[in-house]
């Protein structure tokens, strides 16, 4: 809608920014800053399970609202800046092989992050902030996996990869 | 030391906050396109290393952060004594990172990301955060452990375990 923002902030903007937001959560009510967490929360409210703790819900909600400002209202889509959000993947594939690119990543990257506790921001920022070990070795692993993972489809399927 | 949910005024600043938090994270993620595909790819094949650069940098201001203020024996606003939780490497957290790094290559986004790309109105993002949700579901079936609330007490327990995280 507004100009506000250039197409993308710097990563010395951004990062420091997700670093100030782990602290001050913790200092607001010692929590890390989970998002796969936030997802088997609301998950389980929407199960109607009991043991549900609510406030992770709005922190999945937040996360909705904080991308819908930025990205519709902060920034300018007008000059056609919109992006499918999978425009390497769509350049390279028919969408049908898409869809179940993403459908299948996304099961793993739930059933990977249930497995090991933790996803990106849980034990890649929070975890590792801590000074977990068992958060380092877990981002350690997934960074190289998908560094690997990555570089194998770029050189057999090329493309816009 | 109150526990978080026993009052509803608690309860209550403990959703506002939980907004919040999870509106500026959104918000920070929108700002450096961490929702788009092409970033995270980018990132992963070596090319321009953003992504990692903002978790080196986030980890690097807070890291030092969290020292200070747990070895001050700093108060948290809400919930007592700041403590952090740490725990040693088992093989559930390899296993589990290899499955999401496959998964992060795959699809191009992470629990966080796919929510803000939702809201860019991308709506692949559906099919990513359908497929999160059932990899979640998936896992809770199969271990027949109850959903872990995510909160300090529940924190130390195997494989559901730092899923506050």
């Amino acid at each position: 809608m507004f100009d506000l923002l250039p197409a993308q902030l710097p990563w010395w903007v951004v990062g420091p920014g997700l670093g100030l937001l782990v602290a001050g959560l913790f200092l607001v009510n010692n929590q890390p800053l989970g998002a796969s967490g936030a997802y088997v929360q609301t998950s389980g409210l929407i199960r109607r399970r009991p043991d549900t703790a609510v406030w992770r819900v709005w922190y999945f909600a937040g996360m909705f609202l904080g991308g819908l400002v930025v990205t519709q209202v902060l920034r300018d889509n007008a000059g056609g800046d919109v992006r499918s959000g999978y425009d390497a993947l769509t350049g390279t594939f028919s969408m049908p092989v898409v869809v179940i690119i993403i459908f299948v990543g996304a099961t793993l990257l739930g059933y990977g992050a249930a497995v090991a506790g933790g996803c990106t921001s849980g034990h890649g920022l929070c975890g590792i902030s801590q000074r977990s070990p068992a958060s380092l070795t877990m981002t350690a692993t997934f960074v190289t996996t998908a560094v690997v993972v990555s570089l194998t489809m770029r050189a057999v399927f090329g493309g816009a990869l | 030391m109150a526990t978080v949910t026993d009052r509803p005024t608690t309860a209550r600043s403990l959703n506002i906050t939980g907004l919040v938090a999870g509106s500026l994270f959104g918000g920070l993620l929108a700002g450096g396109l961490l929702h788009e595909y092409d970033t995270i790819h980018n990132t992963l094949v070596l090319e321009d290393l953003y992504v990692f650069f903002v978790m080196g940098s986030a980890i690097a201001i807070a890291a030092p952060l969290l020292w200070f203020l747990e070895r001050r024996r700093t108060n948290t606003l809400m919930t007592g004594l700041l403590t952090l939780s740490r725990s040693k490497p088992e093989r559930h957290h390899v296993v589990g990172g290899v499955l999401f790094g496959v998964g992060w290559a795959l699809a191009g986004t992470c629990p966080a990301p796919a929510l803000v790309m939702l809201s860019s109105g991308a709506w692949l993002a559906l099919v990513a955060i359908a497929g999160i949700f059932l990899g979640l579901y998936i896992r809770e079936v199969q271990t027949r452990v109850p959903l872990s609330p995510g909160d300090r007490e529940q924190h130390n327990r195997p494989v559901v375990a730092d899923f506050g995280k």
